[in-house]
């Protein structure tokens, strides 16, 4: 086969075939013999960095790609599914439009009352002055369900554009980073993230607009403008309280490395600047219903302490696994008739399928402040190491355990959380292997646990064939430069271990998507009943597999930073 | 855009260095020794200079630290080049004529290539992402990201609405395509064309019956309830969509993509573009937005059609003739529509025995006449027998509907454009319409016939050689695609062109047949040539979409459109502000596109017109698509003049010996030469012989390989990696 392609590619060239012959022949006679052997060393690391032409508006060309691929891709998913959540961002926008500030968090026309902080009622009050414009009936709060082509445009147009937030933050994370060809990676993945359009664009909520501002606040702190990222992170507190969960890393690392010198003398003056700034903004923020006196209805609107242990669907956390635990016992109990106390109302629980509160039937039940007290015992921990540590990147990595561990163990934790782990730790991830083996982990099994959120076949294929371009795109490249081979014998096996988790999931989307067809065809014939009594199976395995690998992730990021020296 | 005065001063030396230094666009790999190069290179040098300059020591361009800003350099001030400044160049500096053609010599032209490289002139996303999958040692993963995207796209496109949701009581062609699964699942072939006609009757050919017969097939598997015979007509459940979207991607996984794969890597138009080049075609033509509405949105099974077309064309190709002759009868066996390419293929098999002469041709035609008949007989089997015609009747009759009116909506082609100002159904009569319409179509697309035939009667015979292959089998000429190939596709084009402006009953669906080829070449082309096939590709894609913008919108996938479209033309790096010599044509019409968008959105049309916008659409696009005709005929004119005459050597190959490939002599005739296509310096030694006939010999004597003719063979198209 070759011959005679290598005959034809000779006739097209004959005549300029001559003179590359000289010139070829010729000039590596005078070329250093060393450069000869080892051109490598000659070129070493000074190649110039990758130029990017400053395209339109000074964004440059492959900014502009990203941002275009991202919005017609979230363009084209205006029509899919979208969650209960979507009617309670309307409400609110309706609610915020056509009441006084006075009845905001009084209001109970819909059931879905205004449970977020006042920041994000005002941000509803902007996005409802538009709206009024484009269609009234958007925002009349008797209008329960109004779902018309012009509320979704809208509403999905506003999470579009109130994301571009996040885009420049993510932008202006790249100058000044350490390795600016995997920040770039990390932004874009950022941007591109399969959770911000499973849970944003899809599911609808506002995250890529707050979590916007968590990155703005940490890149003030890395350009150590500390002020800044104190109030920028106030300010996020007032929009979505959740945020509380990462807190503690925030209060420690300004205490310590802004209100103090780095010998542990205080500074006064940044001291007070600081809790000024941040009084000031909780003042805009609840400073109107403080005056009207409405600050505790305010506060049991945003802390229902009525909820259970875990979500409808098990968020993969360490609950998930005790949980379950809980459910193999009962089954073994019943099988092997042992004389255990069983609570029958765990046992109930455990037919309930997945939904309401959890019961356990033979562990005993875990209380609220069982969580919260495991919560901060782990937080401690790594908040310890902070305070020793202030640096930037430690105060990164102690933002996301701690973000980790409300998640892991937190009372009625929604798998959405997952986001406050995955965005910080990727700021990370680019540091070595180590931390990216981590993030590998944890982006995986945290992506997939998210999946279950759409459980409507059209958007199976969606989030998954998204996710898995992701992978492709974002981890690949990632993992070929960072990249290192383990040293130990047991770093081998548990490199093989963690490879064959990842490979895990294959199966498992396998499964889940397989599995209702096969319980359907086996239930229409006699004896597949058992199968269809178990229709949450799939989410159990679901949780508990992505369990695995977030809370491995977990053990390990803590070890890592443990003993990490800064 | 400012710069530092270093790299000012760097130019200026440059160029006051010319042909002294090296050019910096074009480092050499190595690194020379400064010393040596500076006395060496004045050798080099044309122009004498008095004193012998000595260059300043520059490092090696990968070290130079402001190469990247320099690079960065594309404003008015071009990047120093090797050729001196003159006015002829059309990079250097003078900006005195402006208005002169700045393709003047082949040396320029490169230069000014170079150029744009460097600028980044010719970058896309595309590019810029296949570059960049390489770069990071991704190469392997980019095939199957390319489909994960194009399946993302497509699934993302079908949870919009379809044609007819929601409209009872006859719904739209998603309902039809629905009822075909039903029918022909439930009902015995003999019923298939003559079911309650009325709702949805069956009228594609066989192949896309059985097709929804194994569709309904798998969904009665699945949900009886979706295929259900008459209970199911109008289901709109969300699972029977899913599965009605899944068929689509499903056939277009197996079909369209496949053939597209073939066609990048294996066509011989494709043959000397880079892996890269290839990847981003594949891409372009993968996501292309209107087949990507029409069928994941709309809702139909044009891929399929187009696939099998796409696949015969990939066999003719390669010489498969009679393979190709297989795809392209299932193709019209999946809808009628491919019947648009008809003449073109006909004339490319025709032209292809011509050439083969008396015998082989004889011979070929046979074969490709015997194929085709057999492949319709199998096709048509279970209406032909017990009772060979009055079976037949009701199919044939359903697939050629010609008791319809003359154009259906409002499509953009000549007689819905023309209806503006004359009334055509007020002046003919209904009977002569369609005579009408006939016979304009078929004048339209004489000339794709006549480019296909031309060459091959002046040439009759020219390929009756049988050469050997490498391992010295005899090979037969049949099995290499004829000279004419390298017409074939702007043939296709033309022809469903010719079909889609002057036939009777098209439906504005109906221009992705033509869009096809024309999509094909623009990806097989280089995106630099001005005016060539990549821009009219990307502005009859642009227009097409827009001609179906009343159709999109009526299903509610105007988001889709908008979505796609920007999409699509930012990822191929459509520009239309860059210079180019349709610039101000494309720009008129994009704008004329724009205006009518903004204006539908403001501007309630008076009730005396309600159609006042479908018919502006359909006027406009008409306009384009017929100065696309135009287009055509030029650009066959330019390929027939490029590929020369195929006149038969004076020496009758038939009557020479096989000659062996190792046979120094190198005989022209046997060594394919006459098979081959030439390039135009060929084409001009071929013109030359036909007008001085007393010359003919001598030049003919003489292999083309001696008479420095460059021989670009078709004969064998490699897969070459």
């Amino acid at each position: 086969m070759s011959s005679p392609k290598h005959s034809k590619r000779q006739s097209l060239t004959i005549s300029p075939a001559s003179s590359l012959r000289i010139r070829t022949t010729s000039i590596p006679a005078k070329v250093p013999l060393d450069q000869l052997l080892n051109p490598e060393t000659t070129r070493s690391s000074t190649i110039p960095e990758e130029t990017k032409p400053t395209g339109w508006l000074g964004i440059s060309n492959i900014e502009w790609d990203i941002l275009v691929v991202a919005t017609a891709a979230k363009l084209l998913l205006f029509p899919a599914y979208r969650s209960t959540d979507f009617e309670v961002h309307r409400n609110w926008m309706a609610l915020t439009n056509s009441l006084p500030v006075s009845k905001w968090y009084y209001e109970a026309t819909s059931e879905w009352t205004l449970d977020y902080p006042p920041f994000f009622a005002y941000f509803e009050y902007l996005l409802s002055i538009p709206a009024r414009f484009i269609d009234p009936k958007m925002v009349d709060v008797k209008n329960l369900g109004y779902d018309a082509w012009s509320v979704v445009a809208y509403q999905r147009t506003t999470v579009i554009l109130s994301e571009l937030v996040m885009a420049l933050a993510l932008r202006s994370f790249i100058p000044g980073s350490v390795n600016p060809r995997i920040q770039r990676i990390i932004s874009a993945s950022l941007f591109l993230h399969p959770g911000f359009l499973i849970v944003d664009h899809i599911h609808f909520q506002y995250n890529g607009f707050m979590f916007g501002i968590l990155l703005w606040s940490i890149l003030m702190a890395r350009n150590d403008k500390k002020l800044l990222s104190g109030i920028l992170f106030a300010v996020l507190l007032n929009f979505k309280h959740i945020y509380m969960y990462i807190a503690p890393a925030y209060f420690v690392y300004l205490l310590r490395s802004y209100c103090m010198t780095p010998s542990g003398a205080i500074q006064f003056a940044n001291f007070v600047s600081l809790a000024q700034g941040v009084l000031a903004v909780f003042a805009v923020s609840f400073g109107p219903f403080a005056i009207m006196g409405q600050i505790p209805q305010v506060l049991s609107r945003l802390f229902p302490f009525t909820r259970g242990l875990n979500h409808a669907y098990w968020a993969p956390n360490a609950w998930a696994l005790v949980t379950t635990v809980d459910r193999v016992l009962l089954q073994l109990v019943k099988l092997r008739g042992l004389q255990v106390q069983v609570d029958a109302s765990g046992v109930e629980s455990t037919s309930r399928g997945l939904v309401g509160d959890t019961v356990f039937a033979v562990l005993p039940n875990i209380k609220p402040i069982h969580t919260f007290a495991i919560t901060i015992a782990f937080q401690m921990i790594f908040l310890v190491k902070l305070w020793r540590n202030p640096t930037y990147k430690s105060f990164v990595t102690a933002l996301t355990l701690c973000g980790y561990a409300s998640f892991l163990f937190g009372w009625h934790v929604h798998e959405k959380a997952i986001l406050l782990v995955l965005v910080p730790l990727s700021l990370i991830a680019g540091e070595r292997h180590g931390y990216f083996r981590i993030f590998t982990l944890a982006s995986v099994s945290g992506i997939f646990s998210l999946f279950p959120l759409l459980f409507t076949p059209a958007e199976s294929i969606i989030k998954v064939v998204y996710s898995l371009l992701w992978f492709f795109v974002v981890i690949l490249p990632m993992s070929k430069q960072l990249y290192e081979f383990p040293t130990t014998p047991i770093g081998v096996v548990i490199d093989f271990l963690e490879r064959g988790y990842l490979y895990g999931f294959v199966l498992l989307q396998a499964f889940t998507s397989l599995y209702p067809v096969v319980a359907a065809r086996s239930s229409a014939t006699a004896n597949g009943d058992s199968l269809a009594r178990l229709e949450f199976l799939p989410l159990m395995i679901t949780s508990v597999y992505c369990a695995l690998g977030v809370i491995w992730a977990f053990v390990k990021l803590s070890v890592l930073y443990l003993r990490e020296k800064f | 855009m400012s710069e530092p005065s270093s790299i000012r001063q760097r130019r200026a030396s440059n160029l006051a260095l010319n042909g002294v230094s090296f050019p910096a666009t074009r480092p050499s790999p190595i690194p020379r020794p400064t010393s040596l190069a500076s006395v060496q290179s004045t050798n080099y040098s044309d122009t004498d200079h008095s004193e012998i300059l000595s260059p300043t020591p520059r490092r090696h361009y990968l070290l130079q630290q402001q190469s990247s800003q320099w690079l960065q350099t594309t404003g008015t001030i071009s990047p120093p080049l090797s050729r001196p400044s003159s006015p002829l160049n059309p990079n250097s500096t003078h900006r005195t004529h402006r208005k002169q053609k700045p393709s003047l010599s082949f040396s320029s032209l490169a230069e000014r290539h170079k150029a744009q490289k460097v600028a980044g002139i010719n970058s896309s996303l595309a590019r810029r992402w296949v570059r960049w999958m390489h770069r990071n040692r991704l190469k392997q993963y980019v095939l199957p990201c390319q489909m994960l995207c194009a399946i993302w796209l497509k699934w993302a496109i079908g949870l919009g609405s379809y044609s007819g949701q929601n409209t009872p009581p006859m719904y739209g062609d998603y309902e039809a395509q629905r009822h075909w699964l039903e029918i022909t699942y439930h009902l015995p072939v003999r019923q298939w064309y003559t079911y309650d006609l009325p709702y949805w009757g069956l009228d594609y050919p066989p192949l896309t019956a059985y097709v929804s017969w194994i569709c309904g097939y798998v969904a009665n598997m699945i949900n009886p309830a979706w295929v259900a015979l008459d209970v199911s007509r109008g289901i709109e459940t969300p699972t029977s969509k899913i599965y009605m979207r899944f068929t689509v991607l499903a056939l277009d996984l197996l079909i369209y993509v496949p053939s597209l794969w073939h066609f990048i890597n294996y066509s011989p138009l494709l043959r000397f573009r880079s892996p890269r080049a290839r990847q981003v075609a594949f891409l372009t033509v993968l996501i292309q937005p209107a087949l990507l509405l029409i069928d994941s949105g709309h809702f139909q099974y044009n891929s399929v059609m187009l696939g099998l077309t796409l696949q015969a064309f990939n066999f003719f190709g390669q010489g498969q003739d009679l393979l190709g002759a297989l795809f392209f009868v299932a193709s019209l066996g999946f809808k009628q529509m491919a019947l648009y390419y008809s003449p073109a293929v006909f004339s490319y098999l025709l032209g292809k025995c011509l050439l083969l002469g008396w015998k082989a041709g004889t011979k070929h035609l046979i074969l490709i006449g015997l194929t085709t008949v057999s492949t319709f007989v199998l096709l048509f089997l279970p209406f032909l027998y017990p009772a060979f015609p009055t079976h037949l009747i009701p199919p044939v009759q359903r697939i050629f509907p010609f008791a319809r009116g003359l154009f259906e909506d409002k499509v953009a082609n000549f007689w819905c454009a023309s209806n503006v100002v004359f009334k055509w159904n007020n002046h003919f009569r209904p009977s002569v319409l369609p005579k009408l319409a006939t016979g304009l179509t078929a004048f339209a697309f004489l000339p794709s016939m006549w480019a296909l035939l031309g060459p091959a009667i002046s040439g009759f015979g020219s390929m009756d050689a049988n050469t050997n292959d490498e391992k010295g089998h005899e090979k037969s000429q049949s099995r290499v695609p004829a000279p004419t190939f390298s017409l074939l596709g702007h043939a296709l084009f033309q022809c469903s062109l010719s079909f889609f402006l002057f036939s009777f009953q098209v439906h504005e669906k109906s221009i992705l047949v033509p869009l096809l080829p024309i999509t094909i070449l623009m990806a097989a082309s280089a995106p630099t040539v001005e005016g060539g096939d990549w821009e009219w590709g990307v502005l009859l894609n642009n227009v097409a979409c827009f001609s179906m913008w009343p159709l999109l919108k009526k299903d509610g996938l105007s988001v889709q459109y908008i979505a796609l479209v920007l999409l699509w033309n930012y990822g191929i790096g459509h520009n239309p502000l860059r210079q180019s010599a349709l610039k101000y044509f494309t720009n008129s019409i994009y704008f004329a596109i724009l205006v009518l968008h903004c204006a539908e959105l403001v501007y309630v049309p008076p009730s005396r017109y309600p159609d006042l916008f479908p018919v502006l659409n359909a006027v406009l696009c008409a306009g384009v698509f017929g100065i696309a005709y135009l287009w055509s005929l030029k650009r066959l004119v330019e390929l027939s003049w490029a590929m020369g005459s195929l006149r038969k050597p004076t020496v009758h190959a038939s009557t020479s010996k096989i000659p062996r490939p190792d046979q120094p002599t190198g005989d022209v005739r046997s060594n394919g030469s006459a098979s081959n296509v030439r390039e135009p310096t060929a084409s001009l030694s071929s013109s030359l012989r036909k007008r001085n006939p007393v010359n003919r010999h001598t030049v003919e004597g003489a292999p083309l390989e001696q008479q420095g003719v460059n021989v670009v063979d078709l004969s064998e198209p490699s897969g070459a990696k």
